[in-house]
């Protein structure tokens, strides 16, 4: 008897401590999202999902919303497919290894909004960078308005979300890639295998708990991630590269809509903890077979 | 790692027990909005000054960067952590004074009092009747134009309307530079459509209190400036600049003409020194008719505020001609008090003349609630016909969305 409530015992103070950080501020948007609000945050009356319904009305919302999935895919496909070759060259021996890494670690260690910043006067149109660079190099003959349109605009945010997620993916693979036992290459060299037969039987087999790590981990964070869109364009022009953190921020902040922007937080919520459920139990039902 | 959280988590809990602890007799807490390098600086000497000659009372200053102001004030007001005075945004005020959050100040103010400040600058901050806040800050907006860049184009005079304007930006144009200067990303993005709408005779509200976005007047002023567009006389990239690049490209020498705030004679003065450049008025349309925005903020008392007395002996302290002057002259606003208006610094000095000379008229943002929500409305359709949108649809598209926000 003792023994069954023993565990539940034992989890009730970590349970305690998640009440505070998560249900309780969950708890307060619940009661922000269905309630009439004013700018303040002070409750009026009982409203319902009056502010879903009118979230889901707005095309700027859907649209953002279809957007946050394009850019969370690209951003975290595009950070994996790169960080596995990256961690593979780091893993080897070679001269100046430790330099090299350092490099590819260093973009993490300087502020996310930093970057944005500078990403955006590098592509500032008449005195960017990059197009004075572009132009030395003869690839174009007039400047590029990178930030002017979302046709541009948006794939710029996607290649430096990719830059700056790359580090962090990099370390895990690299974790994973040394928990790899050399006499497995060995013998696989021994009974003839290519590399890329080595890289598919024994390397992206023992990767995958980590490369799984990576997906949830980084989904999650780039889901979220607001500096480098916010500060390179707000979401501009005309919303055309908003995703939903920085539909949020101008909901709550520009327009003074606390209800609807808490009811977006709430949807995001749903839609991250639905993914990682989901996530995981795929990961986890792989592994047991 | 967990140490330094356990760190951050302890150090946040305890400033969050600060913050909600009763504030010290005497001690007058006021969120800054910080306008340029100067303000910090410059409110440290206000401390210094006013805690000498008042013993007693101490002042503590939250220093906040301007594009966080609103997000701040809205989640301290929320958490009931506010200060005791804070500056804000004169277009804001009717949604603190609505909710009951702003203090009115009319049993403080004396005659003599009101009598300091300049009419224009002081009524935006006056509602039903009630003075809510001060103006610490007024600003307006003026033409400034590219004098050698005139000269290469054998253009005489700045141009005094929009015709004009758009003929000699061809002709500045014909020298490899930019003619004229369009903002078309961030704040006052819409701002920046209404000098050609006012000269329109269009006014943000009609009469009747719908938006003045669906008439034709509005209709003109968007087609002047896309056709500006497609025709290669601003800047290109019009979405991609905001104020300050804009600002930029003049600074640079890059640009004929653009409209914006008198702190670019300042900045001007500073960072490109050889610049030779003049301010003229906004360009007038058709029928003469012409506006600029007139901006200012201020400074209010919080309801909850439990130092009003001590807070207000400083509000009287800032509002002395020498308090004024040092401020206003460092950021490079209007002055807002009579006394301060007749000082050499200002009468002597054709920038600002030229920015007095327009205040007649200037147009305040209108004080209705969802205020901000209509220029993110418009600054929206502006960028999409910017962008090659067709004004047209864009515009009527606005102003069902403005109107929508008007009934409410």
């Amino acid at each position: 008897m003792q023994s069954r409530i023993l565990p539940y015992l034992l989890t009730l103070p970590s349970l305690f401590l998640a009440a505070i950080v998560i249900f309780w501020p969950v708890w307060d948007l619940i009661q922000i999202a269905t309630h009439d609000v004013n700018r303040f945050g002070q409750l009026r009356e009982f409203s319902g999902l009056a502010n879903f319904t009118e979230l889901f009305a707005d095309p700027d919302f859907v649209a953002a919303l279809w957007r946050t999935g394009l850019w969370t895919l690209l951003v975290v496909g595009g950070a994996l497919l790169l960080s596995i070759p990256v961690a593979m060259i780091l893993n080897m021996d070679f001269y100046g290894r430790g330099l090299a890494r350092v490099i590819i670690m260093l973009p993490w260690a300087v502020s996310l909004t930093m970057t944005a910043v500078v990403w955006r006067w590098a592509l500032s149109g008449e005195s960017g960078m990059l197009n004075s660079a572009l132009m030395k190099l003869g690839l174009i003959g007039q400047n590029i308005q990178w930030l002017a349109s979302a046709e541009t605009a948006f794939p710029m945010q996607v290649l430096i979300g990719i830059l700056v997620t790359v580090p962090f993916t990099t370390t895990i693979f690299l974790g994973g890639l040394s928990s790899i036992p050399d006499d497995l290459y060995e013998a696989a060299a021994l009974e003839g295998a290519t590399h890329f037969q080595q890289f598919r039987e024994i390397t992206f087999p023992l990767l995958k708990p980590f490369i799984n790590i990576a997906i949830v981990l980084n989904t999650i964070y780039v889901f979220n991630s607001f500096p480098i869109i916010w500060v390179m364009t707000q979401g501009g022009p005309a919303n055309s590269t908003d995703i939903l953190v920085t539909h949020l921020y101008k909901l709550a902040f520009r327009i003074g809509k606390l209800g609807e922007a808490s009811a977006v937080s709430l949807v995001m919520f749903a839609i991250l903890l639905l993914f990682t459920m989901i996530y995981v139990r795929l990961a986890m039902r792989e592994q047991r077979v | 790692m967990s140490l330094a959280k356990w760190t951050v988590g302890l150090l946040a809990g305890m400033s969050m027990l600060a913050l909600a602890a009763p504030a010290d007799a005497g001690e007058v807490r006021v969120t800054v909005a910080e306008y340029s390098a100067k303000t910090g600086p410059y409110f440290e000497a206000v401390k210094k000054e006013f805690e000498a000659a008042n013993p007693g009372i101490t002042i503590k200053y939250e220093v906040v960067p301007w594009d966080v102001l609103l997000q701040k004030l809205t989640t301290d007001i929320t958490a009931g952590t506010n200060a005791d005075l804070s500056i804000i945004g004169t277009r804001w005020l009717i949604d603190f004074v609505q909710q009951g959050v702003a203090e009115p100040l009319d049993s403080y103010i004396k005659p003599e009092f009101k009598d300091r400040f300049i009419d224009t600058f002081l009524s935006p901050s006056i509602m039903d009747g009630h003075t809510y806040g001060l103006p610490i800050a007024a600003s307006a907006r003026a033409m400034y134009y590219n004098k050698e860049l005139f000269e290469k184009a054998g253009i005489a005079k700045p141009p005094a309307t929009w015709t004009e304007l758009q003929e000699d930006a061809r002709k500045i144009k014909a020298q490899g530079a930019f003619g004229f200067g369009l903002q078309g990303k961030e704040i006052e993005t819409d701002v920046y459509y209404y000098y050609a709408m006012w000269s329109q005779g269009t006014e943000i509200l009609n009469k009747d209190g719908t938006s003045g976005l669906g008439t034709p007047g509005a209709l003109e002023a968007a087609k002047l400036y896309k056709s500006m567009i497609d025709e290669g006389l601003t800047e290109p990239g019009v979405t991609s600049n905001n104020r300050e690049d804009v600002q930029n490209l003049f600074k640079q020498g890059k640009v004929g003409m653009m409209i914006t705030a008198p702190f670019l004679s300042n900045q001007i003065k500073e960072e490109a020194p050889s610049l030779k450049y003049g301010v003229a008025a906004i360009p007038a349309g058709p029928t003469g008719a012409r506006g600029t925005y007139g901006v200012t903020d201020s400074i209010i008392m919080f309801k909850n505020s439990k130092n009003k007395d001590e807070a207000w002996k400083l509000l009287d302290f800032l509002f002395t001609k020498e308090q004024r002057a040092k401020f206003t002259q460092g950021e490079g606003f209007l002055p807002v008090n009579k006394e301060e208006a007749k000082m050499d610094y200002y009468v002597n000095n054709a920038d600002l003349a030229a920015f007095t000379a327009l205040l007649p008229d200037a147009r305040f943002a209108p004080v209705i609630p969802g205020w901000e929500e209509i220029a993110q409305i418009t600054s929206d359709a502006m960028q999409k016909i910017y962008l090659g949108g067709d004004p047209e649809a864009g515009l009527k598209d606005a102003a069902a969305k403005a109107n929508g926000v008007l009934k409410k």
